[in-house]
């Protein structure tokens, strides 16, 4: 029976680089950037709920499939699968499940993520949101106008069905600083929290505190290795080399590793732009420790 | 009542089953499709799902808002529409995960594919949800090969006789998109459900017997790892995509039928064979992948001239 471990965060906010360096941890050389943990490690995968629930969600409506998916994920936890488990690869007895849902509640009240008997806790990863706008618009080949406004949207959703089967199952994320309360306000699961620039300040030291919060054995050693194995240099090679199954489908980006900076946005967005992101999200920003710019911190 | 043919099954229904083909009255069938009372779980029940109850020989499941179903010994499927749910909403998953797990409960090998015809043989596509098989099947359909299955292949393994795949007898089922892409948004008939934009279609034409299993391709997207066109698998791999192809991988563990995927696995890697077929998820890229497929049956002899 495995543990699992939510790894939540907004989208474009350091999940895949979290994913990599987990998966590098007790790797003797750099993981494979297309071998990473996927269907049964991805909450809004369609495969593992339809396997659990016997159903093809692909029949149900997104509100039926919200109505299913707590008791599914206490399911998962509950049911002993190895087979299935194999594929989601993790660290010893533990099983880390990326999801870019806001920890929200169905239409019968239950959380979306169900509680303690799905998950034995979450690292939230967060970034500063005026990095976000740029990596986004990238990955939906979308201007960076329409970014702001999809990180300020409370209604905010990825995988909406239209006239086809979304590959993912609906996920409710609403806007950036409503994401990250939802997860850091919840009682019902402990939180560890990592910074997109604590990562990049030392990777390493980020992966092992987040470890040993939820108990894993990793020496500073595994942990050290793993982050060289996972420097965006080295992936963004690979990606180039290889391609990335994960990047966004060609006819929309070029690739998924993009620029893996902090701080980008002084040269990516436009002053006005820049003053958007923080009008919508200024409370948030100052509690994650995201410095407003001079002429916001005058108005605020 | 009404009757129809399953996958080499009669099935009675009191109720319509639209994707199902039609056949006159065949008393005794094989599986009894009926209203009534379904209790809400089950006493000395082995495992609790989600959303069902698995015992020894029965199976309660529900549909929150929609039906709940007990399948029980393999031939009875007793179904309650829940209040306030349309009756025509509940058919699709009678069809679909009711008869299914009626499959497994007789101990058929039932792989999640869908089948067209070349030659005298059978090819099936499986792939998890949403990896087009039915897309293909139509295109494949349209090409001139006839239909053999929309969503599961029930497989018959005798000793000294070739793998057989018995037809599903289903219409197809294509999402919105896919009838635009393949241009036959015409003769698309009723939504699946009021709520969901797929739609069943007549297939051109169907095949109604048994046919010899020519090829199985497990359907990938063509993107990293997988670059487009066809890739071999070791063994290893071919056994455990039969097995994760199953109808209900997880009734297949939980109903102690592990040994019986393993035997039919190893039955079907040697006498049929099992390839990746990678291809980017778009409309316009159908028409390489059946390129592709056709030169593949030409190598495997499966006589495709006369079926085109």
């Amino acid at each position: 029976m495995k543990r699992r471990i939510w790894l939540a965060s907004y989208p474009k906010s350091g999940n895949t680089w979290l994913r990599l360096l987990l998966a590098n941890l007790r790797a003797d050389r750099p993981a494979d950037i297309n071998r990473l943990p996927t269907e049964p490690a991805l909450a809004s995968a369609r495969a593992p709920f339809d396997r659990v629930t016997l159903l093809a969600s692909g029949l149900l409506t997104p509100d039926e499939c919200d109505l299913l998916r707590p008791a599914a994920y206490r399911a998962m936890a509950r049911i002993d699968d190895p087979e299935e488990d194999e594929g989601a690869a993790g660290i010893d007895d533990t099983i880390f499940v990326k999801t870019h849902d806001a920890w929200t509640h169905n239409a019968a009240g239950e959380a979306m993520l169900a509680g303690a008997d799905a998950a034995a806790g979450a690292i939230l990863i967060v970034r500063d949101p005026r990095d976000i706008v740029a990596s986004l618009a990238h990955h939906n080949a979308s201007p960076c106008d329409a970014a702001i406004g999809f990180m300020a949207d409370p209604a905010a959703r990825f995988a909406e069905p239209r006239d086809g089967q979304p590959t993912q199952l609906r996920q409710t994320l609403t806007d950036w600083s409503g994401f990250q309360a939802s997860w850091l306000d919840q009682r019902e699961i402990p939180v560890h929290l990592i910074r997109y620039e604590d990562l990049q300040a030392d990777a390493g030291g980020a992966l092992a505190r987040a470890l040993a919060f939820f108990g894993v054995d990793a020496s500073a050693a595994q942990c050290a290795r793993a982050a060289e194995f996972a420097r965006f240099g080295r992936v963004q090679d690979q990606e180039q080399r290889l391609g990335f199954g994960e990047a966004p489908r060609p006819q929309l980006a070029t690739r998924f590793f993009r620029r893996g900076a902090a701080g980008g946005w002084r040269d990516e967005l436009t002053p006005t732009q820049a003053d958007r992101v923080e009008a919508a999200h200024a409370a948030m920003m100052v509690r994650l420790g995201y410095p407003l710019t001079e002429r916001r911190r005058e108005c605020a | 009542m009404r009757w129809y043919r399953v996958s080499g099954l009669t099935v009675t229904s009191d109720i319509a089953l639209p994707s199902f083909t039609e056949i006159e009255c065949a008393d005794p069938a094989d599986i009894v499709v009926r209203a009534g009372e379904v209790p809400a779980q089950i006493a000395n029940a082995r495992l609790i799902g989600p959303n069902w109850y698995l015992a020894h020989d029965s199976i309660v499941l529900g549909i929150p808002g929609v039906v709940r179903m007990m399948m029980r010994g393999g031939d009875t499927l007793i179904y309650a529409v829940e209040p306030g749910a349309a009756p025509e909403e509940v058919a699709i998953f009678l069809t679909g995960t009711g008869i299914g797990i009626l499959l497994h409960q007789r101990r058929a090998i039932v792989l999640h594919a869908s089948a067209v015809r070349v030659g005298d043989h059978a090819v099936l596509f499986c792939g998890p949800s949403g990896e087009g098989k039915s897309t293909l099947a139509a295109v494949l359909c349209e090409a001139g090969h006839d239909l053999v299955a929309d969503d599961f292949c029930r497989i018959e393994l005798r000793e000294g006789a070739a793998p057989l795949v018995h037809p599903d007898g289903r219409q197809m089922r294509l999402w919105e998109d896919a009838t635009e892409g393949l241009g036959i948004a015409a003769r698309r008939g009723a939504q699946v459900r009021s709520a969901i934009r797929k739609f069943y279609v007549a297939p051109r034409a169907v095949t109604a017997r048994p046919l010899r299993i020519g090829a199985i391709y497990a359907l990938r997207e063509a993107r990293a790892p997988f670059a487009p066109g066809l890739h071999a698998s070791n063994s290893v791999d071919a056994a455990l995509l039969i097995r994760r192809n199953a109808y209900r991988p997880l009734l297949v563990r939980e109903m102690d039928q592990r040994a019986l995927y393993f035997e039919a696995a190893t039955r079907l890697v040697r006498d049929v064979g099992i390839h990746i077929l990678a291809r980017p998820l778009d409309f316009a890229a159908l028409p390489d992948a059946v390129v592709t497929l056709k030169s593949h049956w030409r190598a495997l002899e499966l006589g495709v001239e006369r079926a085109a």
